[in-house]
């Protein structure tokens, strides 16, 4: 590399810009965290120094919002999708890339077809699919259409395609069957992509808003989405609890992000790298 | 030979056990309601029953000018916000790529940030901030900067800002990633080759790192139209349903209306819905011939 001559009038230019930026990126966060001990016209009117409400704001979203419930309703669906729907995903994703066929490889190809199709062009027949089988404001509504993700398929294939075949050979000389294959050798030699894939599913499962909006019925099913939209709705806002329940909703997220930077964006772009 | 075979037989029957789980939950439900969709279009639901009318439904949505306007936003915010997006989001990946040497990470993380906020979180947030007696409008005022408060969300205009500003703030840092991406596999011999023929940093940015960055650029645009054409947790949150007067009503937001909140009609909303397909397949086309054509 060539010696850059220093221009600092352009430098400083680009250092205001990129701190102004950052700045812009940041600061609803910190507000959030200040609002959380606020009363709620200094939420609004944009007060940023902590106030002493805190404790009165986090007993109004426990005790008039039930923000625990909502919380372990999120918890459960977003934990139970990483985990089965991982697993579906990733068996498949085996199945399609070790085992080629032409009738696979064809059913591949619908797959990612119904990969164009805009969720709202799903919903509305798959709502009558599942009050059909009486599922309505039920956990099990949320999480069952959205185990199987052709797009965390296709994901996976592409990274188990580097998964050298020789290894399975090996493996199947020593006796071992193909699901123990798959457990013991292929699945951590995997772990990276399958973390992205399991953020990927979590994160969308844990912000997913149109199709709990329409399936969920009762307080007590509520995810945090659907809690804090009608929060808005309230006739008096209580923007203090809100706040606090709206911090809540965003942790568990920027904790995997700052622990798992990697894998998080891998999973985010789609892509490995 | 005939061990042989058996054996090929062996791992066909593997890999159907593989994918067998994933294609039971896609007929279940993915296919189905594929499939049921085509029955649903031909009815119309009256309360609780509904009729056979054939293509009505479709002959009501030429006549619906409340759903042409709201794809025509759809189409607006697209056309005003992306590339607006786009060209921060190359800016700032060009400059963490090269403008600078230190806190390249720091920056990347802080851009990024907003990607971890829900999509009902942020349009909550930037819903308390717009208020017209909110921060934002007391800050400016408070910096003469404005000399009356703007309704950001109760006027028509401001209202399509107020998307436009909330859906640049959390998607950029997202799109700069791609370009990140791109611009590290661009081979560092082809600047030090320039360099020595005494090319300008402005003349290399025009001349060589653009053209090498289309691809990703396209592909940017591409996911940010397919999802600009889903857009429904923003206007339904962060400007109230649509609101002001239907000013951001987006067609999804109309589509869900449809069913869930104005009418129950299942039927006018899935022939709504297959507006929205065929856009979106014509998308899916217009990508796979643009970055196709590229790749040679």
């Amino acid at each position: 590399m060539s010696v850059v001559t220093p221009r600092s009038f352009s430098r400083l230019i680009i250092w205001i810009l990129l701190i102004i930026g950052a700045f812009l990126c940041i600061f609803p966060f910190y507000w959030m965290a200040v609002g959380m001990t606020l009363n709620p016209n200094d939420v609004v009117k944009g007060i940023l120094v902590p106030g002493n409400e805190f404790l009165k704001n986090v007993e109004k979203a426990t005790a008039n919002y039930n923000l625990p419930q909502f919380f372990l309703n999120s918890m459960i669906i977003a934990t139970v999708t990483v985990l089965v729907g991982v697993s579906v995903n990733a068996l498949a994703a085996y199945g399609f890339e070790k085992f080629p066929s032409k009738a696979r490889d064809w059913l591949f190809g619908v797959l990612l077809l119904t990969l164009i199709i805009p969720q709202i062009a799903i919903v509305i027949p798959l709502f009558r699919l599942v009050a059909f089988f009486g599922l309505l404001d039920t956990h099990s509504a949320i999480i069952l259409p959205f185990l199987m993700s052709a797009f965390v398929i296709f994901f996976l294939r592409q990274n188990f395609s580097m998964f050298p075949t020789e290894i399975m050979e090996a493996g199947r000389v020593d006796g071992a069957g193909e699901l123990r294959i798959f457990v013991q050798i292929a699945m951590p030699a995997m772990k990276a992509s399958f973390a992205s894939a399991g953020i990927l599913m979590f994160i969308s499962q844990w912000n997913s808003y149109l199709w709990p909006l329409m399936t969920i019925l009762t307080d007590a099913n509520k995810t945090l989405p659907i809690a804090m939209s009608s929060m808005m709705n309230a006739y008096t806002i209580e923007y203090g609890g809100l706040m606090v329940i709206l911090t809540v909703s965003v942790i568990p997220v920027l904790v995997v992000f700052l622990a798992m930077q990697k894998q998080f964006v891998a999973g985010l772009l789609g892509s490995v790298k | 030979m005939n061990q042989k075979g058996s054996f090929a037989k062996y791992l066909n029957r593997m890999g159907w056990f593989f994918v067998a789980p994933a294609l039971i939950l896609f007929s279940v439900f993915m296919l189905y309601p594929i499939l049921s969709s085509l029955y649903l279009v031909t009815r119309k639901w009256k309360g609780f029953t509904d009729s056979f009318i054939g293509l009505g439904n479709f002959v009501r949505m030429a006549n619906d000018s409340l759903f042409w306007n709201a794809l025509g936003n759809n189409f607006f915010l697209m056309l005003i916000q992306i590339p607006i997006m786009v060209f921060l989001a190359l800016v700032l990946a060009v400059v963490l790529n090269q403008g600078i040497r230190r806190f390249r990470g720091a920056f990347r993380l802080m851009f990024f940030l907003p990607c971890v906020t829900s999509l009902v979180a942020y349009s909550i947030l930037f819903r308390i901030l717009l208020q017209t007696n909110g921060m934002a409008n007391n800050i400016m005022l408070d910096l003469n900067l404005l000399s009356e408060p703007i309704g950001w969300l109760n006027d028509s205009f401001w209202a399509k800002m107020t998307i436009i500003i909330a859906l640049t703030w959390r998607w950029t840092g997202y799109n700069m990633m791609f370009f990140l991406v791109g611009l590290q596999n661009i081979d560092s011999e082809i600047y030090e080759a320039a360099e020595v023929d005494g090319a300008s940093k402005i003349y290399q940015f025009f001349r060589i790192t653009l053209p090498l960055l289309v691809p990703v650029i396209l592909f940017s645009i591409v996911t940010s139209t397919s999802g600009m054409l889903q857009l429904f947790d923003e206007p339904n949150i962060l400007t109230n349903q649509g609101g002001p007067a239907n000013a951001t009503m987006t067609a999804a937001l109309y589509i869900y209306r449809q069913a869930f909140v104005i009418n129950s009609d299942f039927g006018y909303a899935t022939a709504l819905s297959y507006m929205i397909v065929i856009l979106a397949g014509l998308f899916a086309w217009l990508q796979i011939r643009l970055l196709g054509g590229n790749k040679k």
